[in-house]
């Protein structure tokens, strides 16, 4: 494990941070952390909305940020994505709403690390150099020969070795223990537009703090740190691909600040209240999140039909005994009958297909600290 | 850039420490390994200082005052020597030539600079007389010859192997000698291109399907047997999978490819890495037909044999409206030596040319022709015909004999003029450059 130069230390809940009038808040359910803007305390976690912020102390390093990238979607752009995401699901439930999930939506900022430090070592790669060859098809027709020359693209690869000492800086890192499963929510982020941090870009936005410390983030953020140096070796060889790169590195001078992405919170309450988190990212306007049906409004609608179904099969019985003394009417009642099983078979549908559609919602949702999902 | 970021760490061996466009990291490659080889070297005897040469009977360079041997390292590579794509760096690289057109060679024996022609690969320094060995004169390492088949006709062999060729056909002049010829045969190594390819070829052409039936001609009052062609538009496709096509690396204003066709097959089993030795005291030629001009020929053989791959998929010989195409594939080039050793004489006022394979001792060139041999057996052919002709006409006036006559004096002679035909092509070839 290399040294950490980066220092950590305990920021009392009516401590600032970075530079602006913000002070640690945390969820009594989810344990998530958060910067809040001036008198949110008490609001719903945005992340969970099952318990509430409350400030808290929290272990965090006190030096500034050092990039964002900031919000690129607007609340009129929400309105649109939230219209495309609730449309498309039959039996809704009443909550699941682009209104809704347009009036709940907070503007969040989540975390990522930013690691530099200095490598030092020996590596060897399969170093991919591009190429062309010409190849050619012909033609015979009416005694004579055309040729059409043909470029194909193509990739030598040889053997390279060599000895790297360098600094790598600003790579990326998880700083959240639920990394991948948020990144797979929001989806990819233009990182070459970060700024650096200002706290006048914050807005009303929460901002999440780390879960991870930078120890625990080394592990995820080394592998990062060897592709960013297998991309120098491969440069230095004047390579446009490398494979199978190892290295064997001291890597030291580490240096960890925090990297804010954007991204919309919002939510719906299923047919058991409970809340379904939605996320939008904040740069693209990606929308991720449950899109549930609801079961009770299905059993409902189910329940209509089958009475229906119930109340045109008795007529049909009726016309039947019509039919003893009028025999015509039996033709009527026979028709009523198979309207009357039609429709029975029908209310079957509202019943199962809530159910089956749930069981196919199974992208990433947001997961709290323990990893039960919501 | 030394090695002084990681002291402990030394590269694999075999490799070479190559241009590092990124600072702070240091790049290792193998080493090429025609690097050495390619060097240009002077041939002096270690124990006498004389001239020293390739030796066909030893199989090395050997020094004929002393008795100084040396064996040639070389790798016998076969048909499995290295192939290379056609990149297009390798085809502008190609289409330049063979470098500068004079280079100047610094000789290691006496430290006098030759001055070499263009595509000469081989030279005698004219102050010491040592031999001269070059290759690193072209633009492109692979442009290069990587392998060559080695001399196995000694030149003692190609005056009896010479002799016997010369001595055939009865209808050259009785003073062509032998020795003229056998005094000049030099041996050369000849540029070759090889290449490789798979050609998926597809064709479409309207295929004719004879019918015959049975019909009753009223105007004849006769069953008649009639056959009729039924066409139809039918498609298919062929593989086939080239190896080794050669193609002349000479220009034909210089080497006659007619008689170099005629000195095939090389044996390529016998390809050996590239070693200078094997040049020693031999001449030999780079390359004048360039990559691409090569490969134009070889593709036009190789579609003619595609073509007539697809001829042989119709199941008919009725083939109208016949069109392909021949896809070309993983196409791959070799740049090779070939062993051949060449002479030309001088037979009144005429200049000929021979050439005798160094590798099978198969000899082809052109021979003088006693046109008036040719002449007189040409009359001798067709005058059995002409004479019968002549008899037979008077008597037709006899009756049914003199058509026997007259039949029998066409045949003969037909059969003469066939028989005179294919001699004058032999005669004309002979001679043919």
């Amino acid at each position: 494990m290399p040294d950490q130069t980066s220092q950590t230390e305990i920021i009392t809940e009516s401590q600032t941070l970075w530079h602006t009038d913000r002070s640690p808040s945390g969820c009594n359910h989810c344990q998530r952390v958060f910067l809040l803007p001036p008198s949110h305390d008490g609001t719903n976690c945005p992340l969970c909305r099952r318990g509430t912020l409350e400030a808290q102390p929290v272990r965090t390093r006190p030096a500034d940020p050092e990039r964002l990238l900031p919000f690129n979607i607007s609340k009129q752009d929400l309105s649109t994505a939230y219209e495309q995401f609730t449309s498309g699901v039959w039996i809704k439930p009443e909550d699941f709403s682009a209104e809704h999930l347009l009036r709940r939506s907070v503007p969040v900022f989540w975390p990522l690390w930013l690691v530099d430090c200095n490598i030092r070592g020996n590596w060897e790669m399969e170093a991919g150099f591009d190429y062309q060859i010409e190849s050619s098809k012909d033609y015979y027709e009416g005694g004579e020969w055309r040729s059409r020359k043909q470029i194909e693209d193509r990739i030598r690869w040889e053997p390279r070795v060599g000895v790297l000492e360098t600094r790598v800086d600003n790579t990326t890192a998880p700083a959240l223990e639920e990394n991948d499963n948020r990144m797979k929510m929001t989806g990819k982020y233009q990182l070459n537009q970060a700024i650096p941090f200002n706290p006048d870009y914050l807005g009303g936005a929460y901002l999440e703090l780390p879960d991870l410390n930078p120890e625990e983030a080394w592990p995820l953020a080394r592998p990062r740190v060897d592709q960013t140096a297998a991309r120098m070796c491969a440069n230095a060889a004047g390579a446009q691909h490398h494979r199978n790169f190892t290295i064997q590195a001291r890597y030291d001078n580490l240096n960890w600040t925090e990297f804010f992405l954007p991204m919309y919170a919002t939510y719906y309450t299923d047919d058991e209240g409970a809340p379904q988190i939605v996320i939008t990212n904040g740069m693209t306007g990606t929308v991720q999140g449950p899109r549930l049906a609801s079961r009770k409004r299905g059993m409902r609608i189910a329940g209509i039909l089958a009475a229906v179904a119930g109340a045109i099969f008795l007529l049909a019985l009726f016309g039947l005994l019509i039919a003893l003394i009028l025999p015509p009417a039996g033709l009527i009642a026979g028709l009523l009958g198979l309207l009357g099983v039609f429709i029975g078979i029908c209310a079957i549908i509202p019943a199962v297909w809530p159910g089956q559609w749930n069981r196919k919602q199974e992208g990433p949702r947001i997961t709290n600290p323990e990893g039960e999902r919501r | 850039m030394q090695n002084n970021l990681h002291p402990s760490w030394t590269p694999p061996q075999d490799f070479i420490q190559v241009e590092s466009q990124v600072t702070g990291v240091v790049v290792y490659a193998p080493r090429p390994e025609s690097a050495e080889q390619d060097q240009a070297r002077s041939y002096a005897c270690p124990n006498c200082g004389a001239n020293i040469a390739y030796d066909v009977a030893a199989g090395g360079v050997a020094c004929e005052y002393c008795g100084y041997s040396a064996p040639v390292q070389a790798k016998q590579v076969g048909k499995s020597a290295e192939n290379f794509e056609f990149t297009l760096e390798a085809i502008a690289q190609s289409s330049q030539g063979w470098g500068v057109q004079r280079q100047i060679l610094h000789c290691d024996s006496c430290g006098g600079d030759i001055s070499i022609p263009d595509g000469t690969l081989t030279a005698t320094c004219p102050f010491c007389a040592s031999h001269q060995v070059n290759v690193v004169a072209s633009v492109e390492e692979t442009l290069r010859p990587r392998f060559l088949v080695p001399f196995k006709i000694t030149p003692q062999q190609t005056r009896s192997l010479a002799g016997e060729w010369l001595g055939k056909g009865w209808y050259h002049p009785k003073e062509l000698s032998a020795n003229t010829v056998l005094q000049r045969l030099t041996g050369v190594y000849l540029p070759f291109w090889t290449f490789n390819t798979r050609v998926r070829a597809r064709w479409r052409a309207q295929v004719g399907y004879e019918r015959t039936s049975r019909q009753y001609n009223a105007r004849t009052k006769r069953w008649e047997t009639r056959t009729k062609i039924v066409w139809r538009w039918e498609d298919g496709h062929v593989r086939l999978n080239i190896e080794d096509h050669l193609v002349s690396g000479s220009a034909n204003r210089h080497i006659s490819h007619q008689i170099l066709n005629r000195l095939l097959p090389f044996h390529l089993n016998a390809l050996v890495a590239y070693e200078p030795d094997y040049l020693a005291g031999w001449q030999a030629q780079a390359y004048e037909t360039t990559l691409t001009e090569a490969w134009e020929i070889g593709k036009r053989a190789i579609r003619e044999q595609a073509k007539k791959a697809c001829h042989r998929d119709i199941p008919t010989s009725h083939v109208r409206n016949f069109s392909m195409s021949a896809d070309f594939t993983d196409e791959a080039w070799r740049y090779i030596l070939m062993p051949v050793y060449l002479a030309a004489y001088q037979f009144e006022d005429q200049i000929y040319q021979v050439m005798l394979n160094g590798q099978t001792g198969v000899v082809a060139g052109q021979k003088p022709v006693a046109w008036l041999k040719v002449w007189l057996v040409i009359a001798a052919l067709l005058a059995p015909g002409v004479f019968l002709g002549l008899i037979g006409l008077p008597l037709l006036m006899v009756g049914g004999i003199g058509v026997i006559s007259i039949g029998l004096s066409i045949i003969l002679f037909v059969v003469g003029v066939i028989i005179s035909f294919m001699l004058y092509n032999q005669a004309r070839q002979s001679e043919a450059k």
